[in-house]
């Protein structure tokens, strides 16, 4: 029995929310990072997909920009938590409010 | 079939342990189980060239450097304890909302019909490439990127180099040190003037 | 944009008699400081060689279409040029010559003064403004001349800025003046909308087709600018107001020239108002109540200015109510008389302001007869001719216009001429008696008492006490050459149809005016007799109440007591001040202290604060938007793109 394409695109869903709900309601900044490659892979998940379903390879070509811009955001975000734990001895998403209006 | 439901109860659980845990060591090994169950997800989708990828970037390099990044921060004193929670009841709307927009986007995907996905796929759109003309192999991959995708290659790696730059800057102690309200003197330049002076 | 240059048509000595008075304008304002006093004579020559122009041009302008030079082609019916046939030769003569005398005068006037180059200047300027008036051969180069010999005017007035009266007068005289240009406008674009032309010959080509009720908008516009000008009832207020200006100001630009404007006006639109009797009329009827008002004032004032202003007013009237009864002639020849017998006197009054350092009541005159013999002969001359008395030349053109107002069925206007002429007799013998005759009442010293005058004034006098002044001369030699066509200017009408005046506007006016009434069958020395009847009895009068010598006896007293019974509508001049102030300024006033007070800050500044208080609530609102929580704008994300995958499964709904 072969596995139809609406299958992935619900795990690819699935997998989205539970990244969104990670980064609306985690207050570590590492965990909210890990949340945010969770989004990225169900994305990259879907385009693998769909690139089957059409047989085009452009869908892994995109694949691999977004691994590597994901690659990027990880080092930056990193560097970014690195710096917030410099200035204030620990990492709580809630203290870094300097842009309360 | 199997392969596919153990695979996605492995990927939906490993994610759940992931936003849970409360120590991000455990979140960074849940997540090493997620990506590897998804690179296998994506060998039973003709893409062995973008599993390799998962594996090599995301686990060698990503949770690497996660792992990196936590060792530390941990010789700091309490890193990951948690001041007054600002936003208590923020659980509750962001649940709602991210149901909402699961809801809308399962309710839209199931109004469009997807079609069946084919048992083989054995010809790409790039076109005959010799023995690579398979469809996700390595071969196929590379001709596709350095011929039709070259310039997205091309600026990938721009971006890439900018994030470089950007991760030194921000790494750096001098450029960050808190300089609001206060006034840097020009000293150094004077002293500098001093050196040049007393070097002539 | 067909901007043509004619130069080649235009004649270079009409191009010189209007430019030469704005080059010497601006080389002295240029030069001013470098000039100082030689500033008098370089503007004195710029005018007078202008002067020489125009009278060299006198043959050309006479014959039917005069000079012309056309200069600018703005559009279709847009063409600026000059043009000087007889009617605009007439003044720009006086302009010029008369203002020339006027110049050189000045010279020994404002000797002392600092500002002199300024003056010369302005005054330069002034005769440039009235050349353009005049020469203008279209509607709008006369309506630009206009506002600048308003414009000119307000400036001299208001030369000594320092005295907060001057600058309110020229305020004055300039705001009534403006009054009166709108009048005009509306005349012009009632004229440019008949016959898409602003020419003269154009418009008054087509005149003839003109509805009635145009003709008559049409001068009614015109009007309202004359009565500004012209210093007509009701919008006289500013005239003797004017007099704050220096007394040769008061000669060239209140006297002579630029008062007269509005008989010029009349006298050019002439074809126009010969088609109206009804607006006819109306000027005729206005030019007679000024006549009479003016000289009515001309007896309750002690101010020397002001009797001369009062009575400048007086004859104002009498040559716009001869232009409104169809006498063009013998208004314009009213006007070119009255230019040298005022001028005269508003120079001689300048010579005894000078000489008495400044005063200028005549209360604190007196007995200057003797002391000041050549400034007495001046003023006696101006005197007589005003008057009227024969064989001056005020007695010619004031009787024409007496007769011809009942030439042409006005009997009431002949009686208020007749009458005006006793009057005017009355207050100027009034002036003479009382500046001239008994003893002297001022607090100058006998020694000064010269033409050589002291001129109160810190920069005037040295500090080893030698008082500087201008060569006696200076003064004293425009005074007697005006005395000449004072006296002279009148015979040019001699011999009646065929005289050489009403044979060179013969061409311009044709026949003029219509007969309103049946003409009363006296004849012309039946009227003139009248009329000097009562000119003597005003003679009669002023020499019993101060001429007499038991009246001169104890005059101080006298004079100060009779000031004081001065009827007190006499003393405020007919409460037009007033009227004008209750009809016009207070509720302009009202209305607008009503805006300041309520609009303003309730609706206008009210508005401004709401949206503002929009503003900042609206930035109060999003302000607790920015939490600075990481977790606050990502739920926004969230939310923002449930909203967008909600938007888009609906799309597929659709579908």
């Amino acid at each position: 029995m072969p596995v139809d394409i609406a299958n992935y695109i619900s795990l690819s869903t699935v997998i989205f929310f539970i990244g969104v709900i990670g980064v609306v309601t985690r207050r570590n900044p590492l965990i909210v990072l890990m949340s945010i490659e969770l989004m990225f892979n169900a994305a990259n998940l879907a385009i693998v997909a769909f690139s089957k379903l059409w047989g085009n390879n452009a869908g892994h070509i995109f694949v691999f920009l977004v691994v590597t811009v994901a690659a990027a955001e990880a080092a930056i975000g990193l560097a970014i938590v690195v710096q917030v734990f410099r200035r204030a001895k620990h990492v709580d998403l809630d203290e870094v409010a300097g842009l309360r209006g | 079939m199997i392969l596919f439901f153990a695979l996605a109860i492995v990927l939906v659980a490993s994610a759940i342990v992931t936003i849970v845990q409360k120590s991000p060591v455990y979140s960074v090994v849940s997540l090493l189980v997620n990506f590897i169950a998804l690179a296998a997800m994506y060998f039973t989708l003709n893409a062995e060239f973008i599993g390799v990828i998962q594996i090599v970037v995301y686990t060698g390099a990503i949770l690497v450097l996660f792992v990196f990044v936590i060792a530390l921060l941990s010789s700091g004193i309490g890193p990951f304890s948690e001041g007054p929670d600002r936003l208590p009841k923020i659980l509750v709307p962001a649940l709602v909302a991210t149901l909402a927009a699961f809801g809308f986007l399962t309710y839209g995907l199931t109004r469009v019909p997807l079609g069946t996905l084919p048992a083989h796929v054995t010809t790409s759109t790039v076109g005959d490439v010799g023995k690579a003309n398979v469809f996700g192999s390595v071969g196929d991959f590379g001709a596709a990127l350095f011929t039709t995708h070259l310039l997205p290659f091309e600026v990938t790696a721009f971006i890439l180099m900018v994030a470089v730059i950007g991760v030194v800057v921000l790494g750096s102690d001098a450029t960050i040190a808190p300089t609001h309200g206060t006034h840097v003197p020009k000293k150094k330049s004077r002293e500098r003037e001093s050196i040049v002076k007393a070097a002539k | 944009m067909n901007l043509a240059f004619a130069m080649t048509a235009a004649s270079p000595a009409l191009l010189s008699i209007w430019l030469l008075p704005l080059v010497g304008a601006i080389v002295i304002w240029t030069l001013g400081p470098q000039l100082r006093r030689n500033a008098g004579y370089l503007g004195s020559a710029f005018v007078l060689v202008s002067f020489a122009l125009a009278l060299a041009n006198f043959g050309a302008a006479g014959n039917a279409t005069g000079l012309r030079a056309p200069l600018v082609t703005w559009g279709p019916g847009f063409a600026f040029g000059l043009q000087l046939d007889a009617l605009s030769l007439l003044w720009t003569l006086v302009i010029t010559g008369v203002g020339g005398l006027i110049h050189i005068y000045s010279i020994g006037y404002m000797w002392t003064d600092r500002a002199i180059a300024r003056f010369f200047a302005y005054l330069n300027f002034f005769v440039f403004s009235m050349l353009t008036l005049v020469l203008a051969d279209n509607v709008v180069g006369l309506l630009v001349g206009w506002g600048l010999v308003g414009l000119a005017s307000y400036f001299l007035i208001g030369f000594w800025f320092y005295k907060p009266t001057a600058v309110a007068a020229a305020r004055k005289a300039f705001v009534i003046n403006v009054f009166g240009d709108i009048g005009i406008m509306f005349a012009i674009f009632a004229c440019y909308a008949a016959t898409g032309s602003i020419a003269f010959s154009d418009i008054f080509a087509k005149a003839g087709t003109f509805s009635e009720p145009l003709v008559l908008a049409i001068c009614i516009g015109l009007f309202i600018g004359a009565m500004a000008k012209s210093a007509q009832v009701p919008l006289h207020t500013w005239l003797p107001d004017a007099m704050e200006g220096p007394t040769p100001v008061s000669a060239l630009i209140h006297a002579a020239t630029m008062v007269t404007a509005g008989v010029y006006l009349i006298a050019r639109f002439a074809p126009l108002w010969n088609l109206s009797p009804t607006a006819q009329e109306m000027v005729a009827v206005v030019g007679a109540i000024t006549m009479v008002t003016g000289a009515i004032l001309g007896m309750a004032q002690w101010d020397i200015k002001r009797i001369l202003a009062c009575s400048t007013m007086s004859q104002i009237g009498y040559m716009i109510m001869g232009v409104g009864v169809g006498a063009y002639q013998a208004g314009v020849l009213h006007f070119f008389t009255h230019a040298f017998f005022k001028a005269q006197l508003f120079l001689g009054a300048g010579l005894i302001i000078h000489a008495l350092g400044d005063e200028q009541d005549v209360r604190k005159m007196g007995g200057l007869y003797r002391k000041m013999p050549f400034t007495f002969a001046a003023m006696l001359t101006g005197t007589l001719a005003i008057i009227g008395f024969p064989f001056f030349s005020g007695f010619y053109s004031k009787d024409a216009i007496i007769y011809e107002a009942l030439e042409h069925g006005h009997p009431i206007l002949f009686f208020a001429g007749a009458l005006t002429a006793g009057i005017t007799a009355y207050y100027m013998f009034r002036m003479l008696f009382v500046t001239f005759f008994g003893s002297y009442r001022g607090d100058v010293p006998d020694a000064m008492l010269a033409i050589a005058p002291p001129v109160p004034g810190a920069y005037a006098a040295h500090d080893d006490g030698h008082v500087e002044h201008a060569p006696t001369w200076l003064m004293q030699a425009p005074v007697a050459v005006l005395m000449v066509p004072t006296v002279i200017a009148g015979y040019l009408t001699i011999g009646g149809e065929s005289s050489p005046w009403y044979r060179y506007f013969g061409t311009l006016f044709g026949h003029g005016g219509n007969v309103a009434g049946v003409p009363l069958a006296i004849p012309e020395w039946a009227s003139t007799i009248f009329v000097l009847v009562l000119v003597t009895l005003g003679i009669v009068v002023a020499y019993l109440r101060y001429g007499n010598p038991p009246a001169l006896i104890g005059a101080v007293d006298r004079l100060r007591g009779e000031a004081l019974k001065m009827p007190p509508v006499l003393a405020h001049a007919f409460y037009v001040d007033a009227l004008i102030a209750t009809a016009i300024v207070r509720p302009a006033n009202a209305l607008g202290g009503a805006i300041s007070r309520y609009v303003d800050p309730h609706v206008i500044d009210a508005g401004v604060r709401d949206v503002a208080w929009v503003a900042g609530m609206l930035g109060a609102l999003f302000r607790a938007l920015q939490t600075g929580l990481v977790r606050a704008y990502a739920l926004t994300i969230v939310v923002g793109a449930a909203c967008f995958i909600a938007y888009f499964a609906y799309l597929g709904t659709a579908r």
